[in-house]
């Protein structure tokens, strides 16, 4: 038997595929190079060869088409699972995500079931210019239908996998490049990493994960960010003894907001971090959340660290002047604080 | 409409040209990125497409257009920049995220901008195709002369965007011309597994617009090809699709290692530039001595505009807050 | 002892590669066949298997520079 492992976002993400997939027929994957090439950031590496190209399909260039197609087969009580390498690509299969997917079982008052997992590579900060650097959670959770996961670390990706794939709702599995470990992207981030179970097990959607407990100041992350505000906590906390509580949603839709509320309202100051752009997005709603409830937990105005309302662009100086960084949460803290 | 000696000698300049290009920004991609391989290091950082082979379908299709028409790449840019002559100092800075770079470092090597050229790219999958088509309407309500191209490769043929603007462009009887560079190869995916027919010019039926293949990646072919789609297009015969069989000689993207691509296909790829060459030699176009002339030339134009790149500054981080909006102030 | 050793067959070419990250540590006990550690080359990255069962000590860190035929741990 084996001693605990400490695997990868992406290593523990494919081994719930794995499993569903063998224990699961009718689990199957589908998407551009999913099957000889592994899927563009490693999500199936290893599948084609266990399972075949009549479970692993390489799909055409046809987004739109085959998201439809899964969709369908959904319905007809498969369970799909779709690769979509890139978020920024919903852009040509938005109706089949938003109209389709999403609508199905709401519209037909229960009677019809889409129990498909959409997983998209999100997120930028290696210069891979505006199209293919996006976050776009907003677009992914204002719609209603769909269940949105965002694992940060590799425990959560398993558990958050198995509970997508067997989930009876459409999910939609966002995963951050930086944070799936793949080498390609340098050195995997060291929190993303955690020991994770042989064995399969689910976590609940709408719960949240206290990364560390605090007193002075709530950060609430969603994945990448989740590790910028652990190192930048690190440092608040060894250059000015400040005790950072830090949230992590783990899936946006449903959104813990009792976590959240609670931490506000222990610390009395939230600051949110998120890759997306800035407006309309997770931050605010995070912040709505807790003033909606009660304006009075809060002993000074929240604070937003979000990529600015503008498109990403690809040097190096100014993508990392608009990305939400350690540095950034850092500064905005002391600011907070009064430091 | 065959090409002339002179117009001969100036696409294996080009394809040359290009060659030179991508040979070494391919150099300069690997060599800061070791070892712990990380895309976001170095003075080329993302994920390059490189043109390596491919040249020709630029090259024989370029002669044919003038500053008047409209273009519009895709994720693989290189060749097509290149020949349709946009400056190498720029192109290499934009590469490398300068402040000189065709967009200051705001676009990088999937959105090159030349307005001088009626240039642009785009790295979503057949979405050229949609604006190529829009000015070429355009030029037609304008009662302009301009016509307008994209490239794209033959994958992209599955996106619905293909089917939606090719038959757009058959209803308005568009002066467009939709380029597809036939490589085989959707990243890791064969045209076989993902093409339910064998050539996409054929899908010109569907729209009652003109197609036609060519063979052969090679430049006196598709410039003859090309040549009955611009007189096609420039006379109010409306729209083609030109498709052109071309090999990907590199991966999808740097640090791709085509392991998916079958032994003997590999093997049986041909490169356009040690082809052509031999054919212009071997016809009396050009002598040995023209050609090493030709390739030192182009190799010395290439070391400068990627010196230039490397000696010219970065821009400032708060340049990414400029040209969000046109009319609009924050 | 078995010597836990960079395969000459990992890659083509005399290139360098690296160890990404290692999913056991020392002192773990492995079974042959686990994955032990990635390797990455350019942009491809491998699996390394256990050649053996038994308990795993680590000798090339994460991040470290490898050849093909280096041996980078030991299973006892």
């Amino acid at each position: 038997m084996s001693s605990e492992r400490t695997l990868t976002v992406a290593r523990a993400g494919r081994e719930a595929v794995m499993w569903e997939m063998q224990n699961d027929p009718s689990v199957f994957m589908l998407g551009e190079d999913v099957f000889a090439f592994g899927g563009v950031f490693g999500t199936a590496d290893g599948l084609g060869e266990m399972f075949g190209p009549d479970r692993i399909l390489d799909t055409p260039i046809s987004e739109t088409g085959f998201i439809g197609l899964a969709t369908g087969a959904a319905m007809a009580g498969m369970r799909p699972i779709v690769e979509l390498a890139f978020v920024d690509f919903i852009g040509v299969c938005y109706n089949a995500i938003v109209n389709l997917a999403a609508k199905h079982y709401y519209l037909s008052n229960g009677q019809v079931k889409v129990p498909m997992v959409l997983m998209l590579g999100s997120g930028g900060g290696y210069n891979n210019g505006a199209q293919h650097s996006q976050s776009l959670l907003a677009s992914l959770a204002h719609m209603p239908g769909s269940v949105v996961v965002t694992p940060s670390n590799a425990y959560d990706a398993k558990g958050l996998m198995h509970s997508a794939i067997r989930s009876d709702d459409f999910v939609i599995y966002s995963g951050q490049k930086k944070v799936a470990g793949v080498g390609m992207l340098g050195t995997p981030i060291k929190t993303s990493m955690s020991v994770v179970p042989d064995e399969p097990y689910t976590i609940p959607f709408g719960v949240a994960n206290i990364v560390q407990e605090g007193t002075d100041l709530t950060m609430v992350g969603v994945s990448w960010t989740v590790h910028q505000c652990i190192e930048a906590a690190e440092r608040l906390q060894s250059e000015h003894n400040i005790s950072v509580e830090i949230i992590d949603p783990r899936t946006v839709v449903p959104l813990d907001r009792d976590a959240i509320f609670d931490s506000v309202k222990k610390t009395g100051k939230l600051l949110v971090a998120d890759e997306d752009y800035q407006s309309f997005g997770f931050t605010g709603e995070v912040i709505a959340s807790v003033v909606e409830r009660d304006p009075s937990v809060l002993s000074c105005a929240p604070v937003r660290v979000a990529n600015p309302d503008l498109n990403i662009p690809y040097s190096r100086p100014m993508e990392l002047r608009v990305l939400p960084t350690a540095d950034r949460i850092v500064e905005e803290s002391k600011k907070m604080l009064g430091l | 409409m065959k090409p002339t000696a002179a117009q001969r000698k100036a696409m294996y300049s080009d394809i040359v040209r290009s060659r030179e290009f991508d040979d070494r920004v391919l150099e300069l991609y690997f060599a800061d990125k070791m070892p712990v391989f990380d895309l976001a290091k170095g003075v080329i950082p993302g994920e390059i497409h490189s043109s390596h082979g491919q040249e020709p379908c630029a090259a024989g299709t370029m002669p044919h257009l003038t500053l008047e028409d409209t273009i519009t790449s895709n994720h693989r840019p290189h060749h097509h920049a290149i020949c349709r002559g946009l400056d190498l100092n720029k192109l290499a800075a934009e590469l490398m995220g300068k402040k000189t770079g065709y967009c200051a470092g705001k676009g990088g090597h999937m959105h090159i901008y030349s307005v001088e050229h009626k240039f642009s790219c785009s790295g979503i999958i057949a979405e050229g195709m949609g604006p190529a088509a829009g000015v070429a309407l355009a030029n037609k309500m304008r009662e302009q002369d301009g016509i307008a191209v994209s490239y794209m490769g033959e994958a992209a043929a599955n996106q619905g965007a293909f089917h939606e603007v090719m038959n757009m462009a058959g209803v308005y009887t568009l002066p467009y011309i939709c380029i597809i560079e036939d490589n085989n190869w959707g990243v890791s995916v064969s045209k076989k597994a993902s093409t339910a027919i064998e050539r996409n010019s054929e899908r010109a039926a569907s729209y009652g617009v003109y197609g036609e293949y060519v063979e052969d990646n090679d430049c006196d072919l598709i410039f003859e090809a090309m040549s009955r789609c611009v007189d096609r297009a420039r006379s109010g015969q409306g729209a083609s699709i030109l498709e052109i069989q071309t090999y990907r000689l590199k991966g999808h993207m740097h640090g791709d290692q085509m392991a998916y691509v079958p032994e003997e296909e590999v093997a049986a790829m041909k490169d356009c530039v040690i082809e052509y060459r031999n054919k212009l030699i071997s016809e009396g176009v050009l002598t040995e001595k023209e050609a090493e002339e030709i390739v030192s030339q182009q190799k010395s134009e290439v070391d400068a505009a990627i010196q230039f790149g490397l000696d010219s500054p970065y821009p400032d981080p708060e340049d990414a807050f400029q040209n969000t909006y046109a009319g609009v102030s924050k | 002892m078995v010597e836990v050793v960079i395969p000459n067959d990992m890659w083509e070419e005399d290139l360098e590669g690296v160890i990404v990250t290692w999913i056991y540590k020392t002192g773990a006990t492995v079974s042959e066949g686990d994955v032990l550690c990635e390797v990455m080359v350019e942009k491809s990255q491998s699996d390394l298997l256990a050649p053996a069962t038994g308990i795993l000590t680590i000798i090339e860190d994460a991040e470290a520079v490898v050849k093909r035929g280096q041996v980078i741990g030991r299973i006892e």
